[in-house]
């Protein structure tokens, strides 16, 4: 069988003896089907027994083994190795998915982790009938509601990849918030306002995603939690739990704009999100922003051509609500 | 370093449907119970089961009929009391599931679906697509979770507090930091699941070591049937990662190097639709006498390019996931390369219809249950039905659970002194600085590869005394051995080192029952002796480990009842 020789840089650090971590070469002929757990089981078998990473199943359903390649999230399990060559070349880079909290090698501290999962109330929320002699009936489409969302199997690959988390501890990242979809989006559940009001929260809640998506590429299993963020978003006004902030009235103001001009007016915008006197700190950028032509002067707000069809697709499109009385 | 001794009124090893049911049931009832695992609750194997949970919940099945095929795909080795309890408790403890949280895929009622298996008169496995352990375990734990049980994961247990006939719990250490413990309790359950990972090629996880199994056959303490490993036909090549059954459900046919479609010479009627053990065999037989595909002819291929694209995406999306991660070959495309791969564990430690562990055919070990596929109830006898495993270990789990419940107040609380861990801690100290020659994973690979080929499939006397020798040489050599991590933290290779130790211990119960069963029962097959034998072997093999490590067996009557036994045809 043909094979090519890949020289791996493996990241090395034993919390018990070495004050800063460190990279460590070694070389292996690489065969096509070889899988990035397969280099690991070699490095620890063949050439090195001190290290160490964590792994079990070795088909991508328990999620033990996630790690970084040249950056890129990767269940050692289920990616293909010359796959990454030919992404990255014969050099590959083996991280840890935080190298901030490793432990030794491969295995980091999850703490982190299963702190944001516990706190959206990670289980159905019912009374549990102890013997029952029927099931729940739950028709197909009830069923078809959680989106794969229970596919998650808790690898961490998309909260190790999250950009708002990077710059913010106290967001509780996507694989948290996918799990409290999971359950929101469940007939059988009770408890989704309660679920809705922990999402909600300024700082930890959905209001912090900045859309970039990585969740959705780092995922092994398609979950897709940005697509479940945004189905909070939706559940957070369409049940009256959207707290009237910044974050919620940025939503509401964006719809504003697109319904009264077709475009985004941007001043307009900021006016609406932070209001009159929160307008105010932000004198300064506006003026530049004016001088470069982002933004116009309130009667000079230009309407777009197809307002008409913008109004259409708002209608038939927007989950952004009006609130509704609540808090 | 002084030894911190936990105490409690239960501990359970092991977090997998059986450990986290019966942990919900005991939290429940009040009791003060913790869970140790080696992984992450969610990390069990319970998640990887594919196919189904069996329970006779339709109009035109019944629970009579589950029973009967399940004492007949057992080969009649089951217990019948055994079968009958879980039989008529499958459709409760599915809808407890259920109401628990479990994500059922529907019928257009909106009831739980099921689909048809093998060996089942009728359609009767529910489903969750093609990820039935993965929802039910994920349930079990978000409820146990719920009602915060207290769970010591990455913690390795390493011995059983054994004195008198009592258990007084267990010794311990946190993976994390090699910080050994003592969980002292009136009652402990293990549930550690299977030992597939003594062959080479087998569809376990890393972790199924078998690690309880050893732990208890070290104190005198019997193991059941252990020579009845389920092979399933159809591994991928080379990795043994499976490939459900659902396959062939689905109409995939097997193909030798020839060109030829095998299975007419083996099972002419049922062709690949013939029952695990049946298919399992004519594949090996083709490998062995040279007709094998692949690079190293060691797998026959399966074609299921005629259903086409669409079929083969609405129903099998994960198996051809699967196929192209580990083969580089797409199903739709063309055939893939499988082979039997070591499955599932029939054999274990024996206990009673409750769970509690058995010191002998007639005698109980005070204080001590276990659950699951470490167990041996027996439920599946010398071959398991698809979709009976996971309802085992989920009713099995949570009915020991409750069992535990009502004996615990009874135990008696017998306090522990550091004295009762030194055994694990010289064994510790043992494996981090013995400076031998020899390496785990070239002893590990020594013993895998020869259990597959001379106790895997096909047996004989002679490769099984050939097998008894070679775990007799690797107990020696195993002596010898070196680690390079001598660290404190999170050290895998010393984890492998024990792991190994107890691979080669219960591997020699599987050759001693095997060697002496003379007869061919279920996955149990010895060439030199094709044929059951009612009349000798219609019994369960307890085998005891005695100081030197030799095997002294001893066998036990099956329960029967009420369905005579047949031979079993298909």
């Amino acid at each position: 069988m043909k094979t090519q020789t890949i020289t791996f840089n493996v990241f090395r650090f034993n919390a018990e003896t070495d004050y800063l971590p460190y990279y460590k070469n070694y070389e292996l002929e690489v065969g096509q089907d070889d899988l990035v757990l397969d280099i690991l089981n070699r490095i620890k078998w063949e050439q090195d027994g001190t290290f160490s990473y964590r792994r079990s199943c070795r088909h991508g359903i328990c999620g033990s083994c996630a790690i970084k390649v040249n950056d890129k999230p990767v269940l050692s399990c289920k990616v293909n190795v010359l796959e990454l060559v030919e992404q990255f070349g014969t050099e590959l880079t083996i991280d840890p998915q935080d190298k901030s909290r490793a432990i030794k090698d491969m295995v980091i501290d999850k703490k982190n982790f299963w702190e944001k999962y516990d706190a959206v109330k990670p289980y159905l929320i019912a009374d549990v009938e102890e013997h029952p002699d029927k099931e729940n009936i739950v028709s197909k489409d009830e069923a078809e509601q959680l989106l794969e969302a229970d596919y998650c199997i808790q690898c961490g690959s998309c909260v190790y990849a999250c950009s708002a988390l990077g710059v913010n501890e106290d967001y509780l990242g996507p694989a948290a918030f996918a799990k409290a979809y999971r359950f929101n989006a469940d007939v059988r559940d009770e408890a989704k306002i309660e679920r809705l009001e922990i999402v909600d929260e300024l700082g930890s809640g959905v209001w912090d995603c900045v859309k970039c998506n990585e969740c959705a590429e780092a995922c092994p299993k398609e979950v897709n939690p940005i697509e479940k963020i945004t189905k909070l978003h939706n559940q957070l006004f369409a049940e009256n739990v959207a707290a009237k902030n910044v974050a919620s009235k940025h939503a509401v103001g964006f719809k504003h704009s697109m319904e009264k001009h077709g475009l985004l007016d941007e001043g307009e915008l900021v006016r609406y999100s932070e209001g009159n006197l929160g307008v105010m700190k932000h004198i300064p950028e506006a003026i530049t922003m004016f001088r470069k032509g982002k933004i116009v002067l309130p009667w000079n707000m230009p309407k777009s051509k197809n307002l008409d069809e913008v109004k259409k697709l708002i209608k038939s499109s927007s989950t952004v609500e009006e609130y509704k009385g609540s808090k | 370093m002084s030894l911190e001794i936990k105490k409690y009124d239960v501990v359970i090893v092991g977090a997998g449907l059986a450990g986290l049911a019966a942990a919900r049931e005991l939290q429940v009832a009040g009791k003060n119970v913790a869970v140790i695992t080696k992984l992450h609750p969610l990390r069990s194997h319970s998640g990887a089961a594919q196919g189904g949970i069996n329970a006779a919940l339709s109009e035109e099945d019944s629970i009579e009929l589950h029973e009967f095929d399940t004492v007949k795909g057992s080969d009649y080795l089951a217990d019948q009391d055994a079968v009958n309890l879980m039989c008529s408790k499958a459709p409760e403890t599915i809808r407890w599931a259920e109401h628990m949280g479990a994500a059922f895929s529907r019928t257009e009622q909106g009831t739980i679906a099921q689909r048809p298996f093998g060996g089942q008169s009728k359609p009767r496995a529910c489903y969750a697509k093609d990820r039935t352990g993965l929802t039910l375990l994920q349930t079990i734990y978000e409820q146990m979770h719920r009602e915060n049980v207290k769970v010591y994961d990455e913690w390795y247990c390493m011995d059983l507090l054994y004195e008198d006939g009592k258990v007084n719990g267990v010794v311990a250490y946190d993976i994390k930091s090699t910080q050994t413990a003592i969980f002292n309790a009136k009652a402990v359950m293990f549930a550690t699941g299977g030992y597939g990972r003594a062959f080479s090629v087998n569809s376990n996880a890393h972790a199924n070591t078998g690690d309880a199994l050893s732990i208890v056959a070290r104190h005198g303490l019997p193991l059941e049937d252990m020579e009845f490993v389920q092979f399933h036909p159809t591994g991928l090549a080379g990795s043994g990662v499976l490939i459900s059954e659902a396959a062939r459900g689905e109409g995939g046919r097997l193909y030798n190097s020839e060109g030829e479609r095998f299975m007419e010479r083996y099972a002419k009627e049922k062709m690949e639709l013939a029952p695990r053990d049946v298919v399992s065999r004519a594949i090996t037989t083709e490998i062995r006498e040279g007709r094998g595909v692949g690079p190293n002819k060691d797998a026959v291929a399966i074609d299921l390019t005629h259903l086409g694209e669409e079929i083969i995406m609405e129903r099998l999306p994960e198996l051809r996931d699967l196929a192209i991660t580990f083969l580089g070959q797409d199903m739709i495309k063309e055939p893939i390369h499988i082979a039997a791969t070591a499955h599932y564990s029939m054999g274990g430690i024996p206990c009673n219809i409750d769970g509690q562990v058995q010191k002998s055919p007639t005698e109980l070990v005070e204080g001590f249950y276990a659950a699951g596929e470490c167990s041996c109830v027996s439920v599946h006898g010398a071959n398991r039905l698809g979709a009976n495993s996971v309802l085992e270990a989920l009713f099995f789990g949570r009915h020991v659970g409750k069992a535990i419940a009502r004996d615990v107040d009874g135990l008696g609380f017998k306090d522990a002194t550091e004295q009762n861990a030194q055994k694990a801690l010289a064994q510790l100290e043992t494996l981090l600085t013995n400076n031998g020659s020899e390496r785990v994973p070239e002893l590990r690979n020594e013993l895998q590869e020869s259990m597959t080929f001379d106790a895997g499939v096909f047996r004989t006397r002679e490769t099984l005394l050939r097998q008894k020798e070679k775990i007799a040489e690797l107990k020696r050599r195993y002596k010898d051995i070196r680690i390079d991590d001598k660290s404190k933290v999170y050290n895998t290779d010393l984890q492998e080192a024990i792991e190994l130790g107890h691979l080669i211990d219960f591997s020699s119960f599987i050759v001693e029952g095997a060697l002496a069963r003379e007869e061919s029962r279920g996955a149990h097959y010895r060439e030199d002796f094709p044929t059951r034998n009612d009349e000798k072997f219609l019994q369960h093999t307890f085998g005891y480990m005695k100081e030197d490590g030799s095997i002294e067996l001893e066998y036990a009557d099956v329960v029967l009842g009420k369905f005579e036994v047949k031979e079993r045809t298909y």
